[in-house]
C-alpha cells in the first residue's frame, strides 16, 4: 500500500496525476487540511437570499396560474438547484482540501435533504449545504444538527414546517384542521442522532414532535389568509418560531423533562440528543464505514466514539482521530467508490477544472444524483450497495463516453497509472502501454478498470 | 398442491428431465425420491413499495362504520370508489385493476403487516426484505433464500437501483436497469474483462454483467421512458426479460415515493396519481408478459401501513398494518383477503394504526408455493423460524 495514494484516494477525493510524489507525510498532509477555517464556497447568483425568496414566493404565489406559468416557475426552482449543484460538485473536483470536502459530503449525506421528495427542497438544498454543513464541518456536531433543524430545506423536506401542536392556540383557532406531523422528530432520532437501535420509543417520537411544533419557515409566501403572523410576511426565507403553533407544556424525551420555553425547549432537547451516548456510537460507526471498511472494526468505532464523547462532539477532533485509525492504512481494507466518488475521482485524475450541468444527469444515470436520495437515510457507501454487475457495466459505458469526449485533451492512459494502486503483475500496466489500442480507449480502460473503482 | 406436471405445460427446448432413483439409499417404506432438474417455468414478481404505502387510502373500507369520521379530510365518498364488496373499494387511481378483479386474478390484502412492530423505514424494509421476524444484521434477502430453496434450473433478477436487500445473498442474481450511458463494443468489454479477472472481489460481478448483457440485450425503449416517472416503463422492461423462454424466474421491482406525510389528497391528488402509476404498471406487466402471464404471480407489498387518522398536514405518519396485492392467473379467485379488525374505538393498534391480523409471510408462502410447486416445508425454509405462521395456501389455485 502506498501511503500517499491512500491519503489521496481513501481520505481525499481522488489523486491528481503527479500529486502522490508531492506528499511525503500522508497523515500530516491530512492533518494540515483540518487546520484552518470552515470550507466556504461562493453563493451562485441564483442562490442569493433575495433571488431565492423571490423565486419560491412566485412559485407558491396566487393559485390562478396557467399550467405554462407554473411550469416556468417550477423550472426556475430547478435552475437554482442546478447552479448550486454545479458549484458544490466543482468544489469537490477543484479543492485543495479534499479530506475536508469529503467530510462535507459525508455530513451532508448524514443529515440529508432530498430534492427528489418535494420541488420546494430543490432550490434550498444548495443553501442547506452551504449554511448548515460547511460552517460546522470542523465545528461541533450539535451546532450542525441544530442548524439543520432550523434550515428551511430540512423543515420543508421532513414536514416539520407544517406541524402544529394539537393544543396550540393556532390549532384551536383553525378548529383542528391542521395538527401534528411526526416525520422530522422520528428521523432526527433514528437517522441523525441516536440511530434506530439507540433506545427511544414511539412515545419519545411523539413528545419530540410536540417539542418541535412552531419550528417553521418564514417568508414562504406573501401574506394570504392562512395563520397570519410576522413569520408569514418576513422578507427572507428562513427559520421562524411561531409560538402560536407551539404545543404548550412540559415534555418528556428519553426520560428527561423539558419545561416549555418556546423554541429553547427544542434547542435543549436537540443538544441533549446530540450528547447521548448512542449518538456517539451511531455517528462513529458511520464514519468508520465511510473511511475504513464496510464492516467497521469494533475497536475503531469504539475509539472514535470515545473521541466524539470526550470532545463534546468536536468534529475537527473526530476527523483527526479518523486519520489515526490503523485499519485505514492497511491492504486489508478497501472501500468501493460510490458513483459520485468515482466521477469526481475521474475528473480530478484528468485535472478537470470542475463540472458543468451535463454532469448532473450523468449522476442520475449512475443512480447517485446529488442531494436526491430516495429516503431520508441518505445514500449508502458500501460495496454491497454499489458494486452490482449492472452498475459496473454502467461505469464501463460511461467511461467510454467520457474518454471520447475528452479526446481533445490528449490524455495519456499510462499516466493514469499514477493515481491508482496496481500490483506488479496487474494486466492494466500492459494494456495502458499498448499503443495499438486507441488512446481514448486506454483512458477509458484506466477509469473503468477495477483498480479505479477502489479508494 | 398441484402435481409438479402442471408446471411443465410448456417445456422449453433446453429443458431436460433427469429422474434419479436413489434405491440403494432409500430406507424401507420410503417413497422413491426423484430429482427433476428442470427449468422452472414459473415467474414471480415482487413489487416493493418503499416508503410505507397507505393501505387505507388505496383499499378503502367504506363499509366500516367508523371510516368517515376517522379519516376525516382524507375520507372518500362512495361514489369515487371502485367497489369490490360491501366493505371495501379501490381508490379511483387503482381503477385499472378492476379488469384483473373481473378476470378472477386479483387478491386484495388488508390489515396485513410484517411480523415485527416498527415504524422505522429502515427496520421495516429490513424485515420485509429479509423475511425474518426481527432485525437481523447480515441475513440474506428472502427472494435470494427462495432461489436457494427452490428446485430446478432457476435464476433471479432485480429491476432496481443496485442490488436490493431482498435479492442479496449467496445465490447469484442479476440486476438490470435502463441506461442511457452509451454503448460499448465487444473489444472494449473483452479487454475490460481481462482487467476484472485480476480482481478477486469484482471479477464474478463483472462476468455476470457480461452474461447479462448477452441475455437481456439492449432495451432502448425502456431507457427512454424510464425517466418519465412511474413504474410502467420498468414493468415493460421486466416483462421483456421475464417472458423469455429461459428468462429469470424471480424479479424484484421497486417503486418509491409512498412516504406521504403531507397533502396526500383524494381523487386525482398526489397519492391517487401514484396509485394510478402503480395500477398502470401492473396492467402493463400483465399485457407485456403475453402467454407467459399464465405462469406469473405478482405480489405488491410495503414496509408498513400508515396512521389511520390523517395527521396535522393532511397526510399520514408511519403506522402498522396496511394493504397489498396478490395477482396473477394462478390465484384461486378474486377476493379481499382480510380479517378486518375494524376502525372503531379500541380496534386500532396502539390507538392509531390499523391492527395487524395478517402476516406478510402467510401470503408470500402461498404465492411462492403456488407459483413454483413448493411443499409447505420448503416455503417455511424461505422464512426462517416461521413454522407457526401457516401459509394461506387456499389463496392460490
Amino acid at each position: 500500500m502506498d501511503g500517499a495514494l491512500r491519503a489521496l484516494n481513501r481520505f481525499g477525493l481522488g489523486a491528481r496525476t503527479g500529486e502522490r510524489r508531492r506528499i511525503n507525510d500522508p497523515r500530516g498532509w491530512l492533518r494540515a487540511q483540518l487546520a484552518g477555517g470552515a470550507p466556504t464556497i461562493a453563493t451562485p447568483p441564483a442562490g442569493a437570499p433575495a433571488a431565492l425568496g423571490e423565486a419560491i414566493r412566485a412559485f407558491r404565489g396566487p393559485a390562478r396560474q396557467t399550467p405554462e406559468q407554473r411550469q416556468q416557475l417550477r423550472r426556475k426552482l430547478i435552475e437554482i438547484a442546478s447552479q448550486e449543484s454545479v458549484a458544490a460538485l466543482t468544489a469537490r473536483v477543484a479543492t485543495d482540501r479534499p479530506f475536508v470536502e469529503r467530510l462535507v459530503a459525508f455530513w451532508s449525506n448524514h443529515l440529508c435533504v432530498s430534492t427528489a421528495a418535494k420541488v420546494l427542497v430543490a432550490p434550498l438544498a444548495g443553501s442547506y449545504e452551504r449554511e448548515v454543513i460547511r460552517p460546522h464541518v470542523l465545528g461541533r456536531f450539535e451546532d450542525m444538527v441544530l442548524a439543520s433543524a432550523k434550515h428551511p430545506a430540512m423543515l420543508v423536506y421532513l414536514d416539520n414546517f407544517q406541524s402544529i401542536g394539537p393544543n396550540s392556540r393556532g390549532a384551536q383557532r383553525g378548529r383542528g384542521r391542521r395538527g401534528l406531523n411526526e416525520n422530522y422528530a422520528r428521523e432526527l432520532l433514528e437517522l441523525h442522532t441516536l440511530g434506530v437501535n439507540g433506545g427511544y420509543t414511539q412515545q419519545d417520537v411523539l413528545e419530540l414532535a410536540k417539542v418541535l411544533t412552531g419550528w417553521t419557515v418564514g417568508g414562504l409566501q406573501n401574506g394570504g389568509r392562512r395563520l397570519r403572523s410576522a413569520a408569514s410576511t418576513q422578507a427572507e426565507i428562513g427559520f421562524a418560531f411561531q409560538d402560536l403553533l407551539h404545543e404548550p407544556g412540559t415534555r418528556t424525551v428519553l426520560g428527561v423533562k423539558y419545561s416549555d420555553a418556546g423554541a429553547e425547549q427544542g434547542e435543549h432537547v436537540i443538544r441533549d440528543l446530540c450528547r447521548h451516548a448512542s449518538t456517539a456510537t451511531f455517528v462513529a460507526t458511520k464514519l468508520v464505514t465511510q473511511f475504513v471498511a464496510d464492516a467497521p472494526p469494533a475497536g475503531a468505532v469504539e475509539k472514535l466514539a470515545r473521541v466524539f464523547r470526550t470532545s463534546g462532539g468536536d468534529l475537527r477532533a473526530v476527523a483527526a482521530a479518523l486519520v489515526e485509525i490503523e485499519d485505514a492504512w492497511t491492504d486489508a481494507t478497501r472501500k468501493f467508490r460510490t458513483p459520485q466518488d468515482w466521477l469526481v475521482a475521474v475528473l480530478r485524475a484528468v485535472n478537470a477544472p470542475g463540472v458543468n450541468v451535463m454532469t448532473l444527469p450523468v449522476l442520475r444515470q449512475l443512480r447517485h444524483p446529488l442531494w436526491a436520495p430516495q429516503a431520508p437515510k441518505g445514500f449508502g457507501d458500501t460495496m454491497q450497495e454499489w458494486a452490482d454487475p449492472d452498475s459496473l457495466l454502467n461505469r464501463a459505458e460511461l467511461a467510454r463516453t467520457l474518454a471520447r469526449r475528452m479526446r481533445d485533451a490528449r490524455l495519456d492512459g499510462a499516466a493514469l497509472l499514477d493515481v491508482i494502486e496496481v500490483g506488479a503483475g496487474d494486466p492494466v500496466r500492459t494494456l495502458l502501454a499498448d499503443t495499438s489500442i486507441a488512446a481514448a480507449d486506454r483512458v477509458a480502460l484506466a477509469i473503468a478498470g477495477p483498480a479505479f473503482q477502489w479508494r | 398442491m398441484k402435481p409438479p406436471t402442471a408446471r411443465l405445460r410448456r417445456p422449453s427446448r433446453r429443458t431436460f428431465v433427469r429422474n434419479m432413483c436413489i434405491g440403494g439409499l432409500a430406507t424401507f417404506g420410503a417413497p422413491l425420491v426423484s430429482f427433476a432438474q428442470v427449468r422452472q417455468n414459473g415467474r414471480f414478481v415482487f413489487v416493493l413499495l418503499r416508503g410505507g404505502f397507505d393501505g387505507l387510502a388505496a383499499v378503502v373500507p367504506h363499509g366500516d362504520p367508523a371510516y368517515q369520521s376517522l379519516r376525516g379530510t382524507l375520507a372518500y365518498e362512495d361514489s369515487d370508489l371502485v367497489m369490490l364488496n360491501d366493505v371495501f373499494g379501490l381508490a379511483p387511481g387503482l381503477a385499472p385493476l378492476k379488469e384483473l378483479w373481473d378476470q378472477k386474478e386479483l387478491v386484495v390484502l388488508h390489515a396485513m403487516a410484517i411480523p415485527y412492530r416498527t415504524r422505522s423505514h429502515f427496520d421495516g424494509q429490513a424485515i420485509l426484505e429479509t423475511g425474518i421476524d426481527r432485525p437481523a444484521g447480515s441475513a440474506d434477502g428472502w427472494l435470494n433464500r427462495l432461489l436457494q430453496v427452490m428446485p430446478g434450473e432457476r435464476s433471479g433478477i432485480a429491476i432496481a437501483s443496485g442490488l436490493p436487500r431482498s435479492m442479496s445473498g449467496s445465490f447469484n442474481v442479476q440486476t438490470w436497469s435502463p441506461t442511457q450511458l452509451g454503448v460499448v463494443d465487444d473489444d472494449f468489454l473483452g479487454r475490460l474483462s481481462m482487467l476484472y479477472r485480476a480482481d478477486k472481489a469484482l471479477s464474478g460481478r463483472f462476468e455476470e454483467a457480461m452474461q447479462q448483457q448477452a441475455t437481456v440485450g439492449e432495451e432502448p425503449m425502456a431507457g427512454q421512458n424510464a425517466r418519465r416517472g412511474g413504474i410502467a416503463p420498468l414493468m415493460r422492461a421486466a416483462a421483456r426479460i421475464l417472458r423469455q423462454e429461459n428468462g429469470p424466474n424471480i424479479a424484484e421491482v421497486e417503486f418509491s415515493g409512498w412516504d406521504t406525510h403531507a397533502n396526500q389528497g383524494l381523487a386525482g391528488g398526489a397519492l391517487d396519481r401514484l396509485l394510478g402509476q402503480l395500477a398502470e404498471g401492473l396492467v402493463t406487466l400483465r399485457t407485456e408478459m403475453g402467454p407467459a402471464w399464465s405462469n406469473t404471480t405478482v405480489v405488491v407489498m410495503t414496509e408498513f401501513g400508515r396512521t389511520a387518522r390523517p395527521n396535522g398536514t393532511r397526510g399520514t405518519d408511519h403506522g402498522t398494518a396496511g394493504a397489498g396485492f396478490l395477482l396473477g392467473p394462478q390465484v384461486a379467485r378474486s377476493r379481499v383477503f382480510a380479517d378486518w379488525p375494524g376502525l372503531g374505538d379500541g380496534a386500532l393498534f396502539e390507538g392509531r394504526d390499523v391492527k395487524p391480523t395478517l402476516d406478510t409471510r402467510a401470503v408470500l408462502k402461498a404465492a411462492i408455493a403456488g407459483t413454483f410447486d413448493l411443499m409447505p416445508a420448503q416455503a417455511d425454509r424461505v422464512f426462517p423460524s416461521s413454522e407457526a405462521v401457516r401459509g394461506a395456501y387456499d389463496l392460490m389455485a
